[in-house]
């Protein structure tokens, strides 16, 4: 008997063999997906002389690489920019997604639609088929190389709205009825009765927006110009740039850049796969 | 993971609208009642529409003109000029070609082996499972601007640890140039944009696979069928709609993934070897300035990739076997 699928079935144990194939190319894939992150890790631990040494495990870690990356290039104040700036993003992503994916699913109105097909198309908008006209928005009002030009531009998300409809929709109607005649107004609906009972699912896909935002990398490449004043993606492509052989310090901001998410990934792994597979892509 | 894959069937359908529901009230509300839906609406409308359809539509309109972005600068009316010229305009050939080079040289990492690798792993074990899960994902929340870093660090020519590692082992005499080489540079592109997709995209397959009803596969078993018939004959038709999902993904997004690592990179080189349509429309844009070249050839790939996601969507409503 082939074991092909691991369905719920009550297999007996004695006939379940090791798969053997499974283990050996999951252990190579993993390895593969695992390595370069380590090799950033463990080259911005290593002593400047050991630099190039191919060696996985350094004779002594230091972190003098960081302290260098740190004095280098303005890696606190980009830091700041891109917490600032994701935790906004994500703040104002959720709330104009949940007020809007509340009206999608609680009321049928004119135009309801047309403009759920507008949100569900914005997908096949490229961003390079808005940039220049955002460009240009963006320097008549003077938010190029502001904390205003990162974060207003992207305080809605139709990727967020369409996955909390889905959400919203199969919430329990009897739930909402009840609510209603108690008394509730649909603002206190939204926010007593629906809110408390999907927290779950608006938290994690506050995790997914957290993620993208922190990652973004088109959005601040056209606001910015300078380090100082955009995000640590940004900075950090500044910084390779600048001078080429500054491997570990190098090696070292890029781990600064990525300790964040690396921590919520640690944290709540399940959900963040759960939620990124769920929602196909990001 | 029933809900995973119901999930992913009706991102597959994006464009399907939802039925609204039909609960009309006595004609005759008041008027806040009736703005109220809107109210909600309102301010994802407004930055949506303000950042995305408004800036869509004025590049349509910059198409016909030829701009240089100075707001002091004359903006002239060319017609339909900027579209004659489109595949003669300066490396538009190179980057198209290169753009379809992308398109099918992912396909296999993002498709073809997640697939194969979630069919054969099917197997594994529950707690062996979420370990595996939680190292092969990694990649796909690493930013692609560190991601890039990173890998320029070990594809490096004299001091990465891959062209010390294959010297060491005696497989090269010389170290691979692999970022000036231009027959080995839009791979390793490709590579590195694969690396980061891989193993997202085998949970995807994972996800699909163990929402099959086991049911067929036993039916099958009974009736004789070898593994690789089981395989050919029921998981591949039951797993079309992701296949088919995972391939537009694939299309449509190539050149926006790959756009990142071209830009950190290789600025589009060694002559214009890894350069891409975005990547072209970002030099148009700003670097020569020219706004009406780089607004008709974004305006010709937006309808281009919109036909090709609309064929995908209704090939898969048509050939995709559901499993119910």
């Amino acid at each position: 008997m082939t074991t092909i699928s691991n369905a719920p079935v009550p297999a007996s144990k004695s006939a379940r063999r090791i798969p053997y194939v499974s283990h050996a190319l999951l252990i190579f894939l993993s390895f593969l997906a695992v390595f370069p992150i380590y090799w950033m890790i463990i080259t911005s631990l290593r002593p400047a002389s050991e630099i190039y040494s191919p060696s996985p495990i350094p004779s002594e870690i230091t972190l003098d690489h960081y302290i260098r990356a740190w004095t280098a290039i303005p890696l606190g104040r980009m830091m700041l920019n891109t917490v600032v700036t994701a935790m906004s993003q994500t703040f104002f992503q959720l709330l104009t997604s949940i007020l809007a994916a509340y009206a999608f699913a609680a009321w049928s109105f004119r135009g309801r639609s047309v403009l759920y097909a507008l949100l569900a198309l914005t997908w096949l908008v490229p961003f390079q088929a808005i940039m220049i006209p955002n460009y240009i928005l963006l320097t008549q009002m003077g938010w190029r190389d502001t904390l205003w030009g990162l974060i207003v531009p992207n305080i809605g998300s139709a990727f967020a709205i369409l996955l909390l409809f889905q959400s919203f929709k199969s919430f329990p109607q009897d739930l909402m009825d009840a609510a209603r005649i108690d008394g509730a107004s649909n603002w206190g609906i939204l926010w007593r009765v629906i809110f408390p009972n999907l927290r779950a699912s608006v938290a994690s896909l506050g995790v997914l927006l957290f993620i993208s935002s922190w990652n973004d990398y088109f959005w601040p490449l056209l606001v910015t110009s300078r380090p100082e004043n955009s995000t640590v993606q940004i900075g950090l492509q500044a910084f390779m740039s600048s001078d080429m052989n500054l491997w570990g310090p190098l090696m070292a901001a890029a781990t600064i850049a990525s300790l964040p998410v690396l921590l919520v990934y640690l944290l709540l792994q399940r959900q963040v796969i759960d939620s990124f597979v769920k929602s196909g892509l990001r | 993971m029933a809900e995973m894959q119901g999930d992913l069937r009706l991102n597959s359908k994006t464009l399907a609208v939802e039925a609204p529901k039909a609960r009309r009230r006595a004609a005759r509300k008041p008027l806040l009642v009736v703005i109220q839906p809107y109210l909600y609406l309102l301010p994802a409308i407004l930055a949506i529409g303000i950042w995305i359809y408004r800036p869509l539509l004025q590049t349509i309109e910059l198409s016909f003109f030829e701009w240089n972005m100075l707001p002091t600068a004359p903006r002239t009316f060319v017609g339909l000029r900027n579209y004659a010229q489109l595949f003669s305009l300066p490396d538009m050939g190179r980057a198209f070609a290169n753009t379809i080079v992308y398109m099918l040289g992912i396909l296999p990492l993002s498709v073809l082996i997640p697939m194969i690798i979630a069919i054969v792993t099917n197997d594994i074990g529950r707690r062996a499972r979420t370990i595996y899960r939680a190292m092969i994902f990694l990649p796909m929340i690493i930013a692609p601007v560190v991601v890039a870093v990173v890998w320029r660090w070990i594809f490096h020519p004299t001091n990465g640890i891959l062209n010390t590692m294959l010297e060491l082992t005696n497989l090269i005499q010389n170290p691979l140039r692999f970022f000036s080489d231009a027959n080995l540079a839009i791979w390793v592109i490709i590579f590195i944009t694969g690396w980061k997709l891989i193993g997202f995209s085998t949970l995807i397959f994972s996800a699909a696979l163990s929402n099959i009803n086991r049911d067929y596969i036993e039916a099958a078993q009974i009736d004789g069928a070898s593994r690789i018939q089981i395989i050919r004959f029921i998981l591949v038709p039951l797993l079309s709609p992701t296949i088919l999902f995972m391939i537009m993904l694939t299309l449509l997004f190539a050149s926006q993934w790959t756009f990142a690592y071209i830009n950190v990179l290789t600025q589009g080189g060694p002559l214009n070897a890894t350069t891409n349509i975005y990547f072209l429309l970002w030099n148009y844009g700003f670097r020569t300035f020219s706004v009406g070249w780089s607004s008709a050839a974004a305006t010709v790939f937006f309808i281009g990739f919109s036909v090709i996601a609309l064929l995908f969507i209704k090939l898969s409503n048509r050939l995709a076997f559901y499993d119910n």
